[in-house]
Formats: C-alpha cells, sequence, structure tokens
C-alpha cells in the first residue's frame, strides 16, 4: 500500500509526513527539540505531562503534539514565549512534587531526562513549595527493583511498558489526583504479584524512582560508568544489551533501545542475572574429585584425562546415545559450538541442548 | 450516636443474595459489564473484598493490577465494612454552610461526599441505596426530589412545560400532556429529515460544551463505523447542579424519548444511560420507564412497525466527576480506568467500544421531543435576540428560592436572582455568583448584569456551562468558599496529566494557606503561572476551567485575599 505523503510548516519550514504520525513525530524528524517525560516512543502516545505542547495556528488552545495527528497544510510553532512560560511552570511544579532531581545515573537507562530538562529550562527556582507525591515501597526487598515512589512524578511510562511491552499488567495507577500511586494488585509487594522482573519499567522511568538495584550496589566507585555493546547470551533471541562497568567491574546491564530483536527489552535473567561473570565462586582452576570425597585443584591434563575416561566408560557400556550435553546460557556462543561439535563429532550423538533453548 | 445504626433498619433490604459466581455469570453476558457486576457485589457486601475482586479479574476477565487501581479510583466503592452501609454526607459548597459538616460529625462513621445534587434542599445525606435530607440536629428523613419553582414567568418552558403534572413520569401521565407525539411524527419521516430539523433548531450540548446537537449527531449518521452508539450522560457531577435529576426523577420519559430520537437519527442501536452514583432512587424510576417503554413497542425490535431497533440500558457510576468528562464516560463504561481520552479522535467516529457514538447530556436530549413535536421554529424563538431555546438553571445558596428554573437563553442574572427567586435573603446583599457550577469560576460586581448566555458571560472570562448557579451573599467569605471550590477540584482531578494533577493541588495549598508565599506579589504571581498553564495546557476541561476559580478571586476580591494572606503572617 502506498502511504500518502503530504506537508505541514513547523516553525517555518514546510515538512512532508506520512499520514497517520504525529506532530511530535514530524518534529523530531524536522530536528525541532520538543521537550517531554511521558514520552516513550515504543508505546502508544499517552499525553500526560503536556511539556510536548505546541500552538497551531486556528486552535485556541495549544495541542499535546505526542497526541496530535499530524494534518495536512497545519501550521504549527513549537516554542512560542508563551509556550516556553507554562514548560517552564510545569517543570517547576515537577520538581515541587519531587523529593530529589538529580539521581544516579545507574538507577536506569532514562533515569536522568528529569534532570536534564530541569537544568535546560533552569526550573530550580523553589517556587510553588507544597504537599509532595508519591510514597515509596522500602518494604518491597526483592532484590532487583527499587520503588522509590518518593520520586515519582505519575507518567505512567512504567505501567505503559508493563501492559503494551511486556504484557505482564502487574502495575497500575491507583487512586487519583495528587494521591495517585503506581501500584500492583491490592498493593502487594512485587513478589506477589504478576511482576516478572523484567526491569523495562525501570528502565524507561525517567526520574530514576524505579531504579536498578543491583546496579546501584556500584554506586560508591568512583570510576565513571562505560558502556560496552553486546548481545545476552541466555537465549536465542538475542537482545542487544548494553554492559555497565566501573573500571574492570561489571557493574549492571541497560538494554539496547536500538537493539533489533528486543528494542529495549530484557527478561530478569539478561537485566538483573550477570553475578555470575566476575563471582567470587567463579571456577579458575580444573577441580577432580578425590578419593576423600572432595573436590581438589589440579592441571587440565589430569581434569581432562579423569573427564574422557568417565565418558568412554559410559559409551562403551551403555552405547553412544547414553551421552547427553546440556551447554549453559551462561557461556560465550564460541563455547556452544565447541560443545555441539564435541558431543556429535565426538560420541556421534545428537543428544545436545543449551538451557537457552527454553 | 448509633444513628447510623438504626438508620439500617429503615434501608431496602439488600436486593441479591446470589453467589460471586453467579453475578459474573449474569453479567459477563452483558455489554458494559464492569460497573454493573462491581455495583452488585457491592451492593450485596456492602463493600468489594478481595475474593469478588479476584472473582471478577478472572470472570471478565480484567487484569488484577488494573481492576483493583480502577476500584480505588472511584470513591464510593469501599474496600472494607461498614463500606456502602456507612453515612455518607454531601459537603458541597451549599450543604457545607447548612450545617453539613456537623451532620457528618454527629453521625457514625459517616464520610464525606461531594456535591450530591440536592443544593435545593440540603443536606442530602447518602445510606446505602437511599437518600436522606438531615435536619441541622442530624435527623434523617427520606424526602422526595424536589420539582421546579412553578414557572415564575411569562415565558414558555419547553423542559418543564409539563414536569409538575401529576403522574408525569409514568408512561400514562407522559402521554397524557403529548409524550412520545413528537417520536410518532419523526418517524413519519426518514432520519435525515430528523437532522434537518435539529441543526435547524440550533440546540445545542446543555452539559456544557454547547456543540451543535444537529450537527454531532449528523457525524455519527455519515460515520463508517458499526454498530452505533447513544449513550447519554447523567453523570450530574457539577456541584450547584442538579438540573438532570429533575428531569430524570419527573419527567425521565422525555429523556428516553430523545435517546430513541437520537438512535432513530444516527443510526444506533443500543444505548446507555450513565447514571450518577448519588441517585440511587433514580435508578429504580428509570428502570421502570424502560420497562415501560419495552411494553409499549417503543425500545426493542421494529420500533413504531418500522425496520428500526434499538435498547438501552442503565450503567451507575461510582463516584468520580471526572466521569462527566465525555472520554472518562466511555472508559468507565468499558471497564477501562476513567482518564479522559486524547481527542482526536472524537466519540462520533471513535467512541463507546471505538464505535461511532453520540454522547449528549440528560437536558439535551430532553429537549428533542418536544422540539420535534413543535418545530424548530418554535424552540428557537424561545430564546431571546438572537439566542435559540431555553437553559435549566440549578440555583442555588443565598436567594429566597433557590431551585431549577428553565429560562430563554439571554435573560438578564438580575431578573432570574430577584424577580425569579425573590432576591438575597432579608438584610443582605449578593456579593458573588458562580457560574457553571464550580467551573467558571465568580462573577461579581458589574458582571452580575450579564444575560444568561454564552457570548454574554464568556465577555466576563466566564462560562455558562452545565448552568449551575450558586449564590454567595456578603457574610461569605470568597476566599473560604474559593479554597473549597480547588479543594473538589484538586479530590476529582483524575491524576493523569501534570498540570492539573499538580496545580489543583496547590492552588489549593494557596487558598487555604497551608502552603505558598505570604508576601501578596508571590502570591500572585504564582497563583496566575498555574493558572495559566492549567487553562492552556490541560487535557480536558476540568484542569482547563479549574482556575476560573482563582483568575475570577483575583478579579473581583484582591483585598480579601490580601486579608487572607496578612492573617496568616500573624500566626506565630
Amino acid at each position: 500500500m502506498i502511504q500518502k505523503s503530504t506537508t505541514l510548516t513547523i516553525d517555518g519550514a514546510e515538512v512532508a509526513f506520512t499520514e497517520g504520525e504525529t506532530l511530535y513525530e514530524v518534529a523530531q524528524r524536522a530536528r525541532r527539540p520538543i521537550p517531554t517525560l511521558c514520552y516513550d516512543p515504543r508505546l502508544e502516545p499517552f499525553g500526560s505531562c503536556r511539556l510536548c505542547v505546541v500552538q497551531v495556528e486556528g486552535v485556541r488552545n495549544p495541542v499535546a503534539s505526542c497526541t496530535t495527528p499530524a494534518a495536512a497544510g497545519m501550521v504549527v510553532h513549537t516554542s512560542t514565549e508563551a509556550i516556553e512560560h507554562h514548560r517552564t511552570t510545569l517543570l517547576e511544579l515537577v520538581v515541587s512534587e519531587n523529593r530529589q532531581v538529580d539521581v544516579d545515573p545507574l538507577r536506569g537507562y532514562a533515569s536522568q531526562e528529569l534532570t536534564t530538562l530541569v537544568d535546560r529550562y533552569q526550573a530550580r527556582t523553589g517556587r510553588f513549595a507544597g504537599a509532595q507525591s508519591g510514597t515509596s515501597h522500602s518494604e518491597d526487598d526483592n532484590p532487583f527493583i527499587l520503588r522509590d515512589y518518593d520520586l515519582c512524578i505519575s507518567c505512567n511510562r512504567c505501567v505503559r511498558v508493563c501492559a503494551e511491552r511486556e504484557g505482564d499488567y502487574a502495575i497500575a495507577a491507583g487512586g487519583r489526583g495528587f494521591q495517585k500511586q503506581i501500584t500492583t494488585e491490592f498493593d502487594s509487594i512485587l513478589k506477589d504479584s504478576s511482576c516478572t522482573f523484567c526491569g523495562q519499567c525501570v528502565q524507561t522511568c525517567p526520574t530514576g524512582a524505579l531504579a536498578d538495584k543491583k546496579a546501584l550496589r556500584a554506586a560508591d566507585i568512583e570510576e565513571p560508568i562505560e558502556k560496552t555493546r553486546s548481545v545476552c547470551p541466555y537465549c536465542g533471541v538475542g537482545c542487544a544489551v548494553d554492559l555497565m562497568t566501573k573500571g574492570e567491574q561489571l557493574v549492571g546491564i541497560q538494554p539496547a533501545m536500538d537493539g533489533p530483536a528486543n528494542e529495549g527489552a530484557l527478561c530478569v535473567k539478561g537485566q538483573f542475572a550477570f553475578d555470575f561473570v566476575q563471582h567470587r565462586d567463579r571456577l579458575k582452576q580444573p577441580l577432580v574429585r578425590g578419593v576423600d570425597g572432595q573436590l581438589h585443584e589440579t592441571d587440565w591434563d589430569t581434569a581432562l584425562d579423569r573427564a574422557a575416561e568417565g565418558f568412554r566408560q559410559v559409551a562403551d557400556k551403555h552405547g553412544r546415545h547414553a551421552i547427553y550435553g546440556v551447554a549453559s546460557g551462561r557461556t560465550p556462543s564460541e563455547a556452544d559450538y565447541c560443545m555441539q561439535k564435541f558431543i556429535r563429532r565426538g560420541y556421534g550423538t545428537h543428544y545436545i541442548d543449551n538451557c537457552s533453548r527454553a | 450516636m448509633a444513628l447510623a445504626y438504626r438508620l439500617l433498619h429503615m434501608l431496602k433490604p439488600n436486593q441479591t443474595e446470589a453467589s460471586t459466581a453467579e453475578l459474573i455469570a449474569h453479567w459477563q453476558e452483558k455489554p458494559a459489564p464492569l460497573l454493573g457486576l462491581l455495583h452488585a457485589l457491592h451492593d450485596r457486601d456492602g463493600y468489594l473484598s478481595d475474593e469478588s475482586l479476584r472473582a471478577v479479574s478472572e470472570g471478565l476477565p480484567i487484569p488484577l493490577a488494573d481492576l483493583y487501581a480502577t476500584v480505588t479510583f472511584y470513591h464510593h466503592f469501599a474496600r472494607t465494612p461498614p463500606g456502602q452501609r456507612a453515612p455518607r454526607v454531601c459537603t458541597g459548597p451549599i450543604c457545607s454552610q447548612r450545617g453539613a459538616r456537623d451532620v457528618l460529625h454527629a453521625l457514625d462513621d459517616a464520610r464525606e461526599m461531594p456535591c450530591a445534587g440536592r443544593c435545593d434542599h440540603p443536606s442530602p445525606v447518602l445510606v446505602g441505596q437511599q437518600v436522606f435530607t438531615a435536619a441541622s440536629d442530624a435527623t434523617l428523613t427520606p424526602i422526595p426530589s424536589p420539582l421546579p419553582p412553578i414557572n415564575p414567568s411569562a415565558y414558555e418552558e419547553c423542559l418543564f412545560a409539563h414536569i409538575r403534572d401529576a403522574g408525569r413520569h409514568t408512561m400514562a401521565g407522559y402521554r397524557a400532556s403529548g409524550g412520545y407525539r413528537g417520536l410518532e411524527k419523526a418517524l413519519q419521516k426518514t432520519p435525515g429529515d430528523l437532522l434537518a430539523l435539529l441543526e435547524e433548531s440550533r440546540l445545542a450540548g446543555r452539559g456544557g460544551a454547547g456543540f451543535p446537537t444537529g450537527q454531532k449527531w449528523r457525524a455519527v449518521s455519515e460515520a463508517t463505523g458499526s454498530p452505533k452508539f447513544v449513550v447519554c450522560n447523567a453523570d450530574e457531577g457539577e456541584p450547584g447542579c442538579f438540573k438532570d435529576r429533575a428531569l430524570l426523577d419527573h419527567d425521565l420519559h422525555a429523556l428516553i424519548e430523545g435517546m430513541i430520537l437520537a438512535a432513530y437519527a444516527t443510526g444506533a442501536t443500543s444505548g446507555f444511560i450513565y447514571l450518577r452514583y448519588e441517585y440511587p432512587e433514580t435508578l429504580d424510576r428509570l428502570e421502570t420507564a424502560l420497562e415501560e417503554a419495552r411494553s409499549d413497542g417503543l425500545l426493542g425490535r421494529q420500533i413504531g412497525g418500522k425496520d428500526f431497533h434499538f435498547d438501552l440500558c442503565i450503567r451507575r457510576g461510582a463516584g468520580a466527576y471526572i466521569c462527566g468528562e465525555e472520554g472518562s464516560l466511555l472508559n468507565s463504561l468499558e471497564g477501562k480506568h476513567p482518564y479522559p481520552r486524547n481527542r482526536p479522535p472524537f466519540p462520533v467516529t471513535h467512541g463507546f467500544n471505538d464505535c461511532p457514538t453520540a454522547v449528549n447530556n440528560v437536558e439535551t436530549l430532553a429537549a428533542v421531543g418536544p422540539i420535534v413535536a413543535r418545530g424548530a421554529e418554535w424552540y428557537r424563538n424561545l430564546g431571546l435576540g438572537e439566542n435559540a431555546g431555553t437553559k435549566l438553571i440549578s440555583l442555588s445558596g443565598d436567594v429566597r428560592r433557590p431551585g431549577n428554573y428553565e429560562v430563554p437563553l439571554g435573560l438578564p442574572l438580575q431578573t432570574l436572582l430577584n424577580d425569579w427567586a425573590g432576591g438575597p435573603l432579608p438584610g443582605r446583599q449578593i456579593q458573588a455568583v458562580t457560574m457553571a457550577g464550580l467551573s467558571g469560576g465568580f462573577l461579581a460586581e458589574k458582571d452580575l448584569e450579564v444575560t444568561l448566555d454564552d457570548p454574554s458571560i464568556r465577555a466576563c472570562g466566564s462560562f455558562l456551562g452545565a448552568g449551575g448557579i450558586m449564590v454567595f451573599d456578603d457574610r461569605r467569605d470568597m476566599v473560604d468558599v474559593a479554597a473549597q471550590a480547588m479543594h473538589f477540584f484538586a479530590d476529582e482531578s483524575c491524576g493523569k496529566c501534570f498540570p492539573c494533577r499538580i496545580g489543583t493541588q496547590r492552588l489549593s495549598e494557596r487558598l487555604s494557606g497551608t502552603d505558598g508565599p505570604s508576601a501578596w506579589t508571590d502570591w500572585q504571581s504564582e497563583v496566575e503561572d498555574i493558572g495559566s498553564a492549567m487553562a492552556s495546557t490541560s487535557a480536558c476541561g476540568l484542569g482547563v476551567a479549574a482556575p476560573h476559580i482563582t483568575q475570577s478571586l483575583l478579579k473581583y476580591f484582591p483585598s480579601q485575599i490580601q486579608r487572607h494572606l496578612a492573617n496568616q503572617q500573624d500566626l506565630p
């Protein structure tokens, strides 16, 4: 189907658009920077923060660009003096309800969005003092997700990503008005809800109210965060990840928003299960069991001889199909390749699998 | 003090002892099942237990977290006993001046509820499924919903012309004074003829938005989706508005006739009446009237012997002002979280279940029968000057004869206040009135010379809206009145958009003096900036309208604000 293309005017420039695009999307393409806090390009537009309002000629009030479909001939102004003033007021209001604006970037992928905008609009004025919103769930002692709702600004991105991307519907916005609070069924802790701890809510949160508890363990390490693009080894999907390191220490994992297979999604394993990489219990030497029943360090030749002898005895006694290899999802792909070669070529059986196949 | 419990004996017995499974089986086959099912469980138990919610979540199905969050949104859904059986006392702007807070303290387990639409006879107390009127000593009497006062003028009425006739609420009474003649006449002609007639009459949305009704119905009729729906917005939640209540209680066949006509004009096959929770007796009356209409062949298959099929059902709200906003109302009907919807698309193409839907106010729909029966020109000429038709005004507060009045659009406000309603109480002067319930803020001083039509009122920075006018005489502290009004908006803000969620809270704090600057210029600058951001960027009418309160307070009563600020500074 050929999509109809037509034009509108943004800040004086004529821009082509495709039917179905929103004003925000068109403005993005036209490199007009429009501020927003509730927008996540992967989610249905919601229209809660109202920072993205633009003036459309002939329309009395500004419209939210994220929810307004582009229409032919529209004349749009993205940053009039009045609109910039409203944006500053809105950000000052958000600062006034929030207990903390600056947060550690280890909290999550989008955690710096509020800070960045507040600084851009110089909104730390101390105006609009009053009650603060949100109540943290400090009793939720799950090891992965910090629920620091003291910093929540009710943008609903977490609720929407949970429903629209993960399909868990584990969280929802309870109550209303200033008392609105992100909650679960019966306000339970996450363990007792339908949460699967995929962490997507953490990574889309623009204030760090939802935060990566495991990454925050490294908050006191002085070195800067470095990110290295990689692919999660746990299963066959191939989710792109950014490994976060401080010096030599792997401190956390963030999903790559531009990962073609995952678009910012991960599961609990890919997101949080990385401690094994530098775990103190990790084997650095081969071990063999002695006559005393205990494991003892040895050299590779001894260990390989012992293993080969054991496998050969099984194959001789019970046949080649008595051997079944299961490769680990925690090993690199190259090791998985060697493993299947070893089982197929070495023993002549196809009984080879990988725990990532699940 | 055991008054609340003694009251229980006066109440109707619970309507059902059905099991949860039976109720779920009954409702899951019905359109828009969630609210109906939740009410059935709530009425049975008095509250919504965890077990009930788990069963509903599985039965409909709906994710449990969503269901839980949505239940917490509605203030009449209780989660613990005594819940629904506890008295709920109206502490709206008028009732709280008539001793409602004393009643609240005198009744065991009593809770506050926002304006419950009895400002013409304060103060209503809801216990179980019955509305009582509280006397100053907190004794409660069940008093029927008041009729409008006798027409005090020589102007002809449209909506109230027969409302005071005995038995008008029954099918026989309604037909006796010409009811359903408009429908009979319309069915002789095409839907296109009806649309043309409506457009010619210049009838416009009487819920407050003022959108031309004929144009709305034509858009639904021309929309491509199907099936099509007609939804009556009977969620009259605006404080100081109780005019729909009068029609719903005393002239309900006029509404049903209007809805059938809407269906005929638009091609709709089903309809809903979304009724506010605070009118429980109205629910019973409506159910009876619908049955009467069904047995007369006015609802159901082949209405009037034509290939025209339409039926309608009632769904009750559960206590949320925002559900009077049409997007929220549709989300609420669909069982979704009742946030307003982003527009476009509009309900005329994407309404209930994303199908073309005409959403109209009770008053708008009730006017259609008489318009068809008597002609577009007759209706248009009821208005004064350039204005077409009439408007119901709910007048309350400090006047001698509060009540519902049907005014010709364009009538001077002073005529209504002084000639029709008897003017201020003895020895008093009118200081200010509200417009659009609370949503239009205050009018005072020379602006009290407006005429009751939108061009005149908008020129003063306000709007007529749904037609609630509350009167405050010279005894009243307008800053206190404004603080209560903003407290209402803050309580009822849905919490979706930032300007309204935070703005109503901040304005409320500044008006009540619990927070914010005490220096006048800082106070003024903060309140003006918040109000302007809310009015320009809020996602729906609540947030856009709420700052009318502060803007009009600043316009007419700066010295009262300064006095409040000075008193705050004097506090230790």
